[in-house]
């Protein structure tokens, strides 16, 4: 899938995020977090591995996240995704 | 547009929690329960404002959902940083919802959602040297010799100078124009950068009322948050020991600034340094005299005001419609 357009999905709520993703020629993950200092990394890597099975390979993604789950930011990442590909 | 019947019932709420209701506003988001407002917040422009949650809703996750709608509210309207002026001991309820703190002044904290001071700190990063560096921040509305004179001034007493022109739209002459006009005046001087201020110094989100030109309390206190705010943040990234202003005799909003600076710089240690104005024709140069001389078509005036990168922008074509807005103005000020 492409990023086509900017898209959003998700909540300020705690324990969910809020996805931004928007047209770029590289790829670019940008996170905030309050769990950012513990779990950085792993938000990150489960960003990656749902934009791999995506086949998204470029576009800016801004992430404001309150402490969500796995499954959370994949479910967000893949909505904001398929909202900016629409036709 | 929003609908008379919610502004009243938002109004009614906001009185309620002892805060003022504005009405210059883009957007007002409402939350309701059973038909019942229990929340609402208003954005202006990259501003948010007037949030407000009744107390027997608070800490249920109301305010996440106001943010949520007030982010994609400003996102729609293509801004990506937010700003939030609270209560200090509010901060934390914006700092769980991912706002970072700028500064706080008296009752007052600031804090911004989004890629921010950081993203702005990093798309200059470049620009940054070590050393005793300088900073003046101008309008620039529009660039003249005694900006020059006091840029030249200061170029002189430090390792490298910043020129930080104020991003903001809100006067006669546009950024961009403005933003130029330094850049040509200066390029002779190589150890001089000029930036744009983003929204970290006298911008409608640190000190709207720069541009309404009114002095009171508040004012003032806007005033102090806008310095703390280079103090604390934009000074030490650039490696910001000295900074330059021109001495004022004509406008008494900058005038107080200056004042005001000199008191919280020295709190932070910052030199502030004050340069006498140029002289010309018998009375102190200023952007004011320009615009004047301009909208009267004087420019044998102009000649002994602006540097010639100026003049040849203010006898362009480009100005002509600057040159309108501005009589058209002076004689809605006279009616």
């Amino acid at each position: 899938m492409k990023i086509q357009r900017k898209a959003s999905s998700g909540t300020m709520q705690s324990s969910d995020l809020m996805v931004v993703v928007e047209p770029s020629e590289t790829l670019q993950i940008e996170i905030e977090s309050t769990v950012k200092k513990q779990f950085e990394h792993l938000i990150r890597a489960q960003i990656t591995t749902t934009l791999e099975h995506l086949g998204v390979q470029t576009g800016r993604i801004q992430i404001s996240d309150r402490g969500a789950l796995d499954y959370a930011i994949a479910a967000r990442i893949e909505t904001a995704i398929k909202r900016s590909s629409e036709e | 547009m929003i609908d008379p019947s919610t502004l009243r019932e938002a109004r009614a709420l906001i009185e309620a929690q002892g805060l003022r209701f504005e009405t210059n506003i883009d957007d007002l988001v409402g939350l309701y329960e059973n038909g019942q407002m229990i929340g609402c917040g208003a954005r202006k422009g990259y501003v948010l404002k007037m949030l407000v949650i009744v107390p027997d809703h608070q800490g249920t996750g109301a305010l996440g959902e106001l943010v949520t709608r007030l982010i994609l509210s400003g996102m729609a309207a293509g801004h990506e940083t937010l700003f939030i002026y609270t209560a200090p001991q509010n901060a934390s309820s914006f700092q769980a919802l991912n706002f970072r703190l700028l500064v706080t002044q008296g009752p007052v904290a600031l804090l911004e959602h989004g890629p921010g001071i950081e993203a702005y700190f990093n798309a200059h990063s470049s620009d940054i040297t070590p050393g005793q560096n300088g900073a003046i921040v101008v309008n620039g509305n529009p660039f003249t010799w005694g900006h020059l004179h006091l840029v030249e001034t200061a170029a002189r007493q430090v390792d490298h100078l910043f020129l930080f022109v104020v991003r903001e739209d809100l006067s006669a002459f546009p950024f961009d124009v403005r933003y130029r006009l330094a850049q040509e005046a200066t390029a002779h001087l190589e150890n001089l950068t000029v930036l744009d201020t983003s929204r970290y110094a006298v911008s409608a989100g640190t000190f709207p009322s720069y541009f309404l030109k009114h002095m009171d309390r508040v004012a003032l206190a806007q005033m102090s948050l806008d310095i703390r705010l280079f103090a604390q943040r934009v000074a030490p990234r650039f490696h910001i020991s000295s900074r330059f202003v021109g001495e004022e005799p004509l406008c008494p909003t900058t005038a107080a600034y200056n004042r005001v600076m000199s008191e919280v710089l020295q709190e932070h240690a910052i030199r502030w340094v004050m340069v006498p104005r140029l002289p010309a024709g018998g009375s102190a140069i200023s952007a004011t005299r320009v615009r004047t001389a301009l909208i009267q078509n004087d420019f044998k005036t102009l000649e002994t005001l602006v540097p010639p990168s100026t003049l040849a922008f203010l006898q362009s074509s480009a100005a002509q419609p600057i040159a309108d807005h501005l009589r058209a103005q002076m004689s809605g000020d006279r009616s």
